[in-house]
């Protein structure tokens, strides 16, 4: 045997893909697949939810807050007239399940949501701006329409599964969720849910003065006004466009015939 | 501090702290892996004409004077880019791609540093190789970190006693 001196070749034990394309592929693979997983998992909880009771949800969720908000003092006096406005205004809602709490989140942008428990949260730049009773009755009205058709159980899925992610990411204990709002309030509802909650709002309002003036009047004037602009940013990123809603609101009227001019309750603020 | 500032600081722990390391590691470890390989090439070119064989018996027509057992080892470690990508190629399978120039350069390493060893003492091949590894563990306690792998190459150096038994 003749011995025939050789280099060691080169290219069979190393792959000549880049570490770079590697690491680019199983990360964007792996994220891909995360995210379908992710969207699955929100969907199947968000379905699921449904089939729970009314009881049940507001039962279980009697006692809770989101783990990120900014409340005000419980003696505020905006607080104790906002929830003397939802109870009364529950009154003509006529077996509601839910036992309604009012929270003002210290924030300046103008919001309002629905939360699970019958948890309604406005801010204090929604507080700000309402200018009568009757334009906070309306926004109210609308959220309690979300109740009514449970909408707001929609992005509780999407809040569950992602604080269950944020968790398991940030090796928190998981048993110990903690949903935030900024979660939740990232939702969309469609346009049909909204129309819904903006009827059963308009009709509670209604049936509560006895006509729907100044109902939308908080809307005319974010229509009207541009300077409010960047303050309505946040109200609109979660409900309808203005000009079109108070134009539903009109027809709404309209076609129902409620009356649209009468005493105008002021604010006791 | 406020409550901002915590957030963003544990964000920055959290996220950036990580990823910033991964970076350094990638560019600090392919630094030294361009340049590992560069002088492992070299060293390959000026051994090339040395028989280093795997066969367990000497093979008949070498007549040998004197013979000794010689080895090489290195000790290699994973950066922390390669780990992480290896993790994460883990959850789905297939070659770990960025472990393998890793250990090309441990057995090339190993095996070059037998070869010089053996011509460093005067003997004229080397039969016999063999290649070995051990993991070795790390100050963790728990056994379950690695803190490297060991590469050991070793082999039997032989000294020809006349040139023509090279043939």
């Amino acid at each position: 045997m003749k011995f025939i001196p050789r280099k060691p070749r080169e290219g069979i034990n190393v792959s000549d893909t880049h570490p770079l394309v590697e690491a680019g592929t199983l990360v964007v693979g792996l994220t891909a697949i995360f995210i379908v997983i992710a969207l699955a998992l929100i969907f199947i909880v968000e379905i699921a939810l449904y089939f729970v009771p009314v009881e049940k949800e507001a039962d279980f969720f009697a006692d809770w807050l989101p783990e990120d908000l900014a409340t005000v003092a419980p003696n505020d006096d905006r607080l104790r007239e906002t929830q003397l406005l939802v109870d009364r205004l529950a009154l003509h809602w006529g077996d509601a399940p839910y036992e309604f709490r009012v929270e003002i989140d210290d924030s300046d942008v103008a919001n309002a949501m629905a939360l699970p428990g019958g948890l309604i949260i406005v801010t204090q730049g929604l507080l700000d701006q309402v200018e009568s009773e009757n334009e906070l009755a309306f926004v109210l009205g609308h959220e309690l329409g979300h109740f009514k058709n449970r909408d707001h159980l929609r992005a509780l899925g999407r809040g569950i599964v992602l604080s269950l992610f944020f968790s398991v990411a940030t090796g928190n204990d998981v048993s110990n969720l903690s949903i935030k709002v900024t979660d939740l309030a990232l939702r969309g509802f469609s346009r049909e849910q909204e129309s819904d909650a903006d009827e059963f709002g308009l009709a509670l309002v209604y049936t509560h003065y006895g006509h729907v003036d100044e109902a939308s009047r908080l809307f005319e004037r974010w229509d009207e006004d541009d300077r409010s602009l960047l303050d309505i940013v946040s109200y609109l990123s979660t409900h309808p466009a203005t000009a079109d809603r108070i134009e539903e609101l009109e027809e709404l009227a309209l076609r129902e015939n409620w009356p649209v001019e009468g005493s105008v309750t002021v604010l006791k603020w | 501090m406020d409550g901002n500032t915590v957030e963003n600081f544990s964000l920055f722990m959290n996220f950036g702290f990580p990823l910033l390391l991964l970076l350094l590691a990638y560019f600090i470890g392919s630094m030294i892996e361009r340049r590992h390989f560069r002088n492992i090439r070299r060293r390959e070119d000026d051994n090339v004409g040395f028989p280093v064989v795997s066969f367990d018996t000497m093979p008949d027509d070498w007549n040998v004077s004197d013979s000794t057992m010689v080895s090489g080892s290195i000790v290699v470690s994973l950066d922390y880019f390669k780990r992480v990508i290896a993790g994460l190629r883990s959850l789905v399978g297939g070659r770990v791609k960025t472990y393998e120039p890793l250990l090309d350069r441990a057995r090339r390493e190993a095996l070059l540093r037998m070869t010089e060893s053996a011509r460093k003492q005067g003997y004229d091949a080397v039969f016999n190789v063999r290649l070995e590894t051990s993991r070795l563990a790390n100050s963790r306690g728990d056994g379950k970190g690695i803190a490297g792998v060991e590469m050991l190459a070793f082999g039997t150096a032989v000294k020809f006693a006349s040139r023509f038994a090279r043939a």
